[in-house]
């Protein structure tokens, strides 16, 4: 049984490792962020918040951070509102080709983010929709329905299956029962789904950047900022931009487990 | 009885690949506890569904105080269900599950409210009235379910084996708030169910469904007395079935020769001639045991293989010479005069008239 | 799903169905057929023209730079499959089978965070941590080692991919292994399995769908991903990604991009095809 203690502190520090290695950069960042040096090292330099002063008095990063704002918000409603569709059609109907129906939704995580950037940036310029704040809105919105929908999907298997039926049985009509006993149950993850879109919107670059012109969003500007020398504006805006994704995913998860928290009702 | 309420016009359902419901001819009577019964996959819940409108007859109608029904959608009748699954409304306090119906039929917050309070009150859960359907217990939450149904004061009520999720204690004391509520309020009650002591025990008339079909339609005492067939004989109480051809016929018996001996058994309802094939059942508990060879026209000679205790009631299983099953029924203090030691060597008896001759379908 | 009343033509259903259809067609199939048309296409003096012609693709299936890139790519993106599949699976293991149900829920709960948070960033982080008087460089001066190169190598490249991929193996492994039949387990220590060789003999066949998945994911990622090679690895030898990027971006060529793309999507389909079949492939013999 020695073996198995030892082997137990050994795999605890492992995970230890693992998880040191997955937030080093993120603490990373924050410590550098705060740092005087130019060039982030240690021995540090002295408390500094220069970096942040920097960032908040420059025009462009306060541009690109409403573009990425907008582009978030709108993206969630739209991809959100598509994944609800697509998971209520999947749950609710059988019918033919329903196999390539799920298909067309579920594909786009899988294919390459600098694939879908340079299909993206042809077939919008083609249609002479490129470079504009809906052009982002509108790939981001296909990148992330994905998500909505699994999200969404997962929330509909926990509904009692003659819930539904047991509405019309009592004078609801299929508007009526979608309103009154389908949303108020989708509630938390529907909630969960905006947020969850909104995060990853957020903190996409490869297709924003090929396709936003000159509507530049914030990761577009941490890209051009990276692709110079080095800067450690970067980090304080990562700080930001950490500060704000993880705020909206841990919300996602949250809504999406409020199931066990009897408080939340909806 | 009564005037029929809802016709079964001769309804059929097919799935696909299967048929759900053969064909269906009967009425469902103003004012009575109909228990529709059967074993798993026998269509009766999918009759009740056609009922409700969630399932579409293949063919045939169904007429509902003589309107026909095919075509109606299901938030358009007035067919309330309650669920075996009881579907309450998670995200709705009990008052507001109870106030669903109403909120769908237009009626104002405020009756709405009082209506349902009402009902929580008969149903004696209105101390719930605020509380998260999740707080409730399986009791607690039948009567929501149930109250939630009749505030609509329907004509008719479905009810889909809405016991089945219950303790066994809470099932009778159910059965008998159910029968009251029936008798009470006087709606018609069209009750679905697998277990024979529930339909038996609550219902005027019972529907006994088999493979798609309808296999008996009667009182409860009817079919327990007088099985119409093999299927239903099986199916309901303890019953003990021989087969044979007959031997002779008389005015009013025959002797049907079998396996296990001849026996008498009364000429009735169903025609016999001889040399034919027929089949006849006595119940369990019409048969009488003895130490030594009773006088009478029917005995077997059997050796005791178990007993069963339920209650007070005990069954034994005996076995004949040539291996055939019988089933004796009585009660405990009775059984306690015999000495069943001699295992062996028990007598069974029955009167000609306690055998009922089966239908041969 | 219990079976529901659907009338021959339901506005209802179809207002439910359609948005995804007519979305997806626009911006999804479209985008991804006009880039395999556009595969054909012609450039001439830095403007596209339509047109039919193969030349695209036989100037850049005949390059030797764009086989090398190929090959390259897939060699980095199988080292990388390999790596988060075994750096993961003793973390994996450990959260499976020694943690509690609720630490598990923590720790998964941790890790989704990383993976919808900025790559770039983190990649940026590395990059200062790894660079010749970074962080890293500095702790092993103390103990009196390096300095050691780290960016611009493959090494660089891979710890970039680590950081893209690894969350979700861990996640997806511990979540396969989480979900076993562990009276299996104990049936073969009772049978006089050995403890280690329980994980060869029964945990790995019992988890094989869910770590083929995983591997599956984590090859896509790394294949498709530009940022890691480019900003980490220096782009030495440049993968298929950073190809597309160059061409587009500076070249214009957007044609040729394509092809590297629908090259790219190809091999993807390949090998997430081979993988499935793979990973649900019953015994010989078996239905």
């Amino acid at each position: 049984m020695n073996q198995g203690r030892t082997l137990n502190v050994l795999l605890t520090l492992y995970v230890g490792l693992i998880f040191a290695f997955v937030f080093a950069p993120i603490i990373f960042s924050l410590i550098f962020s705060f740092n005087s040096q130019r060039f982030p090292t240690i021995p540090l330099g002295s408390f500094s918040t220069e970096w942040y002063q920097k960032i908040l008095s420059d025009a462009d990063v306060w541009e690109a951070a409403l573009n990425s704002l907008i582009v978030s918000c709108s993206t969630a409603i739209i991809a959100t509102f598509l994944g609800f569709c697509t998971a209520y059609s999947d749950y609710r109907y059988n019918f033919r080709f329903k196999g390539p129906y799920l298909a067309l939704i579920l594909l786009p995580p899988t294919i390459p983010l600098i694939i879908m950037a340079l299909a993206m940036l042809a077939w919008f310029s083609k249609i002479g929709m490129s470079g504009q704040i809906y052009s982002i809105i509108i790939a981001h919105s296909v990148l992330t329905a994905p998500f909505a929908m699994a999200v969404i999907r997962l929330r509909l298997n926990q509904m009692d299956p003659d819930l539904e039926a047991a509405a019309w049985n009592l004078g609801g009509s299929e508007w009526a029962t979608m309103r009154h006993v389908i949303i108020p149950f989708c509630k938390p993850a529907i909630a969960s789904g905006l947020f969850l879109t909104a995060a990853v919107s957020f903190d996409e670059f490869a297709v924003s950047w090929f396709v936003s012109g000159l509507n530049k969003t914030l990761p577009v500007i941490i890209l051009e900022i990276v692709q110079g020398n080095i800067d450690p504006q970067v980090n304080a805006i990562g700080t930001f931009v950490f500060l704000i994704s993880m705020t909206l995913v841990v919300l996602a998860q949250i809504f999406f487990a409020s199931r066990q928290l009897k408080s939340i009702r909806a | 009885m009564s005037a029929p309420l809802v016709i079964f016009d001769k309804v059929q359902k097919h799935f696909d690949d299967f048929v759900a419901v053969k064909e269906l001819d009967f009425e469902i009577r103003e004012g009575e506890f109909l228990a529709i019964m059967g074993p798993s996959g026998c269509g009766k819940t999918t009759t009740l569904r056609m009922l409700a409108g969630l399932e579409a007859p293949t063919t045939g109608e169904i007429r509902l105080s003589g309107q026909v029904m095919n075509d109606v959608r299901p938030h358009e009748r007035d067919t309330p269900l309650v669920w075996q699954s009881l579907a309450l409304f998670p995200f709705l306090s009990a008052r507001e599950n109870v106030e669903f119906g109403l909120k769908m039929g237009g009626v104002d917050k405020a009756e709405r409210k009082e209506r349902a309070l009402k009902w929580l009150d008969k149903m004696q859960i209105l101390e719930f009235a605020d509380r998260d359907i999740s707080t409730l217990s399986g009791g607690q939450k039948q009567r929501v379910a149930l109250a939630r149904s009749l505030v609509m004061e329907p004509q008719i009520l479905l009810l889909d084996e809405p016991l089945s999720a219950l303790d066994a204690h809470l099932v009778i004391r159910m059965q008998a708030v159910l029968t009251d509520l029936q008798r009470e309020l006087g709606i018609t009650f069209v009750y679905v169910t697998h277990s024979q002591s529930e339909a038996f025990a609550m219902a005027d008339r019972v529907v006994i469904m088999g493979e798609g079909e309808i296999a008996q339609i009667g009182t409860p005492k009817d079919i327990y007395r007088a099985p119409a067939n093999q299927f239903v004989a099986e199916f309901v109480g303890r019953n003990n079935i021989l087969s044979g051809t007959v031997a002779e016929l008389a005015q009013d018996t025959a002797r049907i020769t079998t396996p296990s001996g001849d026996f008498m058994v009364p000429v009735n309802e169903v025609s016999l001639s001889q040399g034919q094939n027929a089949s006849f059942v006595i119940s369990a508990d019409l048969v009488h045991i003895a130490m030594a060879k009773p006088d009478g026209e029917n005995t077997a000679h059997c050796r005791l293989i178990s007993e069963e205790f339920v209650g007070s009631m005990v069954t034994l299983f005996l076995e004949d010479a040539k291996g055939h099953e019988f089933k004796v029924q009585m009660q405990e203090r009775e059984l306690s005069s015999f000495d069943l030691k001699s295992s062996d060597n028990i007598w069974l008896s029955w009167d000609t008239q306690s055998a009922h001759v089966l239908n041969e379908s | 799903m219990p079976t529901k009343p659907v009338r021959k033509f339901s506005l209802y259903a179809l207002t439910w169905r359609l948005p995804i259809i007519v979305w997806q067609f626009v911006f999804f199939v479209g985008p991804v057929l006009f880039m395999v048309a556009m595969s054909f296409f012609l450039v001439k003096n830095y403007r596209m023209t339509e047109a039919f012609e193969f030349v695209n693709w036989t100037k850049m299936l005949s390059r030797g730079y764009f086989w090398d890139s190929y090959w390259y790519t897939v060699m980095i993106a199988t080292a990388s499959t390999v790596c988060a599949m075994l750096l993961a699976f003793p973390a994996a293991f450990a959260l499976a089978f020694r943690a509690s149900e609720t630490t598990r829920r923590w720790a998964i709960f941790l890790l989704i965070i990383p993976f919808f948070t900025s790559y770039l960033v983190r990649t940026f982080s590395w990059f200062v941590i790894l660079s010749e008087s970074g962080v890293v460089n500095a702790m092993l001066g103390y103990i009196g080692l390096g300095p050691y190169t780290m960016l611009n190598t493959n090494f660089g490249t891979l710890v970039g991919y680590m950081t893209l991929t690894l969350p979700l193996v861990v996640i997806l492994q511990t979540v396969t292994m989480a979900n076993i039949d562990k009276t299996l387990i104990e049936a073969a220590r009772n049978l006089g399995c050995k403890p280690l060789a329980t994980i060869w003999q029964v945990i790995i066949p019992l988890s094989k769908t869910g770590l083929i998945i995983a591997a599956i994911f984590c090859f896509i990622l790394s294949f498709g991903d530009f940022v890691a090679p480019f900003y980490l690895g220096g782009s030495q030898e440049p993968t298929l990604p950073i190809l597309i990027l160059d061409t587009t971006k500076s070249g214009q060529q957007w044609p040729r991009a394509a092809v590297v793309a629908i090259m790219m999507m190809g091999t993807l389909f390949a090998v997430a095809f081979a993988g499935i079949a793979l990973a649900y492939r019953k015994r010989k013999g078996a239905k």
